[in-house]
């Protein structure tokens, strides 16, 4: 579903990613750590094409990434459902508007709209705050907002860059279910996180990013 | 069709949020409209006078001395099958010779030392007001002249060619008129959009990364550059007319015997302010939104 051919990355001649390979299958659940600045965030927005690479291949969901035409990208995207570390929610509109975004730039029917919005809804839990305001929300629940925004479309691809990063340890549980619930499902879903107590004892395969380059790939 | 509706309601709910920049810039555009279309209404009536004026615009055509009357019958004939001369008179020599002492008056004694009539006879023609163009009645009395028995072909040149000066520098001035408040219109909502735009810079930015397209993003705001000059332009023609009503009014009450003279622009031109008005900002809207990039 995933797969990185030999990927490098450099920002100004500094290199962020250096001849990076993996496979990632579909239905897998895989987590990706490594120190701050290892370049977690900079491998996800690969991905999703907000960065080009300047070396090597990277194919999602049959997509070859690197090859994309600036007007195809959007379509990609649709794939690709992605959980934001700062949540990128839309100011001035209501929970149940953000997640509805997400099927209105497809140009989906509104009562389609209003059927999937709302289970998404229900499985995120905040079928009670459907109608508030984005920023009246908790951190927990924008958290879970964004995650209900990413999986609406049911894409076949999740991304989720530090999830749990800025939450209490009960609400991070609740946050790391739902992806497991997600995953379930069939989506294929990589999360980026430095909180080792996370993947530690998930059973799931874990790749260790260090300087630029993949350190280790391995099931703990 | 549903991404269009839905670029509809987010263009009017934005147009209700930043209230203030986009009343002001309705404004704007409306005060640019009704200059244009002011400018266009005096025009139009200057027009209407410089026709009313070249109404039976009238050629002389000399005859030979000593026509028989079968060749003064043949070019009458030949005159009458010119489509555009309105009426044709036969003026004798003597005619001609009692019309100017008419005009002399008591000093027409000078006219009895002559020994004989000196005057041709001749034809007035008077010319449709369509064919008042300087150099299409100089070729057409260019052919008269040339033409058996006609000896000189005579028509106010100097005042046909000023006339269609005024009216020339009127059309250019127009012209120069409407381009520049063209240029002000689109200039004035490619500033308006180019602001709302980069306030929702990072709402953009996270609508890219959600998957959606150029036109996606671009429709809400070149919709809103649309209505912004649509309203402006209905604006713009309500306060042209209720202008040329007071105008009208004013006029009258000080010159009576202009009542009726003066033409307001024609409905359908009223109807198209609206339209040009939502074009102009449209292309300011099409400008501002830029290129996306991904």
């Amino acid at each position: 579903m995933i797969q990185f051919s030999n990927v490098s990355k450099f920002y100004d001649e500094q290199i962020v990613l250096k001849d990076i390979s993996f496979n990632v299958e579909k239905g897998d659940l895989v987590y990706l750590t490594g120190p701050s600045g290892a370049g977690k965030t900079t491998l996800l927005k690969l991905i999703y094409r907000a960065e080009h690479p300047d070396d090597g291949q990277i194919l999602v969901a049959g997509w070859d990434v690197a090859k994309l035409r600036q007007k195809t990208i959007p379509f990609l995207r649709r794939n690709v459902g992605i959980v934001f570390q700062d949540f990128r929610l839309l100011p001035n509109k209501t929970a149940f508007d953000n997640i509805a975004i997400a099927l209105r730039i497809q140009g989906l029917d509104s009562r389609l709209i209003n059927e999937r919005v709302n289970d998404a809804l229900n499985d995120v839990g905040l079928k009670h705050k459907s109608h508030a305001l984005s920023q009246h929300l908790s951190g927990g629940e924008q958290q879970r907002v964004v995650i209900g925004r990413a999986m609406v479309s049911k894409p076949t691809v999740l991304l989720a860059d530090e999830p749990t990063g800025n939450l209490d340890s009960e609400t991070a549980d609740i946050v790391i279910k739902l992806f497991k619930e997600i995953n379930a499902r069939g989506t294929t879903v990589l999360i980026a996180t430095h909180n080792r107590e996370l993947f530690m004892t998930s059973g799931r395969r874990v790749i260790f990013l260090r300087d630029s380059a993949i350190e280790k790939d391995m099931i703990p | 069709m549903r991404v269009f509706l839905y670029s509809c309601q987010i263009a009017l709910k934005n147009i209700v949020s930043e209230k203030w920049i986009n009343f002001l810039t309705i404004l704007s555009i409306s005060v640019g409209l009704l200059l244009l279309t002011s400018y266009l209404t005096i025009t139009l009536n200057i027009d209407t006078v410089i026709k009313r004026w070249g109404t039976g615009f009238g050629m002389v055509v000399y005859l030979d001395d000593g026509l028989s009357l079968e060749t003064k019958e043949t070019i009458k004939e030949l005159l009458k099958q010119d489509s555009d001369i309105l009426e044709l008179k036969y003026v004798s020599s003597d005619e001609a010779l009692k019309e100017l002492r008419e005009v002399l008056g008591n000093r027409s004694s000078i006219l009895e030392s002559m020994e004989a009539n000196p005057l041709p006879s001749s034809f007035e023609l008077k010319l449709k007001r369509e064919a008042l163009d300087p150099i299409y009645i100089e070729q057409k009395a260019a052919r008269i002249k040339e033409m058996t028995g006609i000896e000189d072909v005579q028509y106010g040149e100097k005042w046909l060619s000023s006339l269609n000066t005024i009216s020339v520098v009127m059309q250019a001035i127009a012209l120069i008129l409407g381009v520049a408040i063209f240029i002000a219109i689109a200039f004035i909502t490619y500033s308006t959009i180019k602001v709302l735009f980069y306030r929702r810079k990072e709402e953009i930015e996270t609508l890219k990364l959600l998957g959606a397209t150029r036109s996606f993003i671009k429709m809400p705001f070149l919709i809103e550059g649309f209505l912004i000059g649509g309203v402006s332009g209905i604006i713009s023609a309500l306060s042209l007319f209720a202008l040329y009503r007071f105008t009208v009014l004013k006029f009258v009450q000080f010159l009576p015997s202009i009542r009726g003279l003066l033409v307001s622009l024609p409905v359908e031109a009223y109807i198209a302010i609206p339209f040009a008005g939502a074009l102009m900002s449209l292309t300011g809207s099409f400008f501002a939104t830029g290129r996306i990039r991904y």
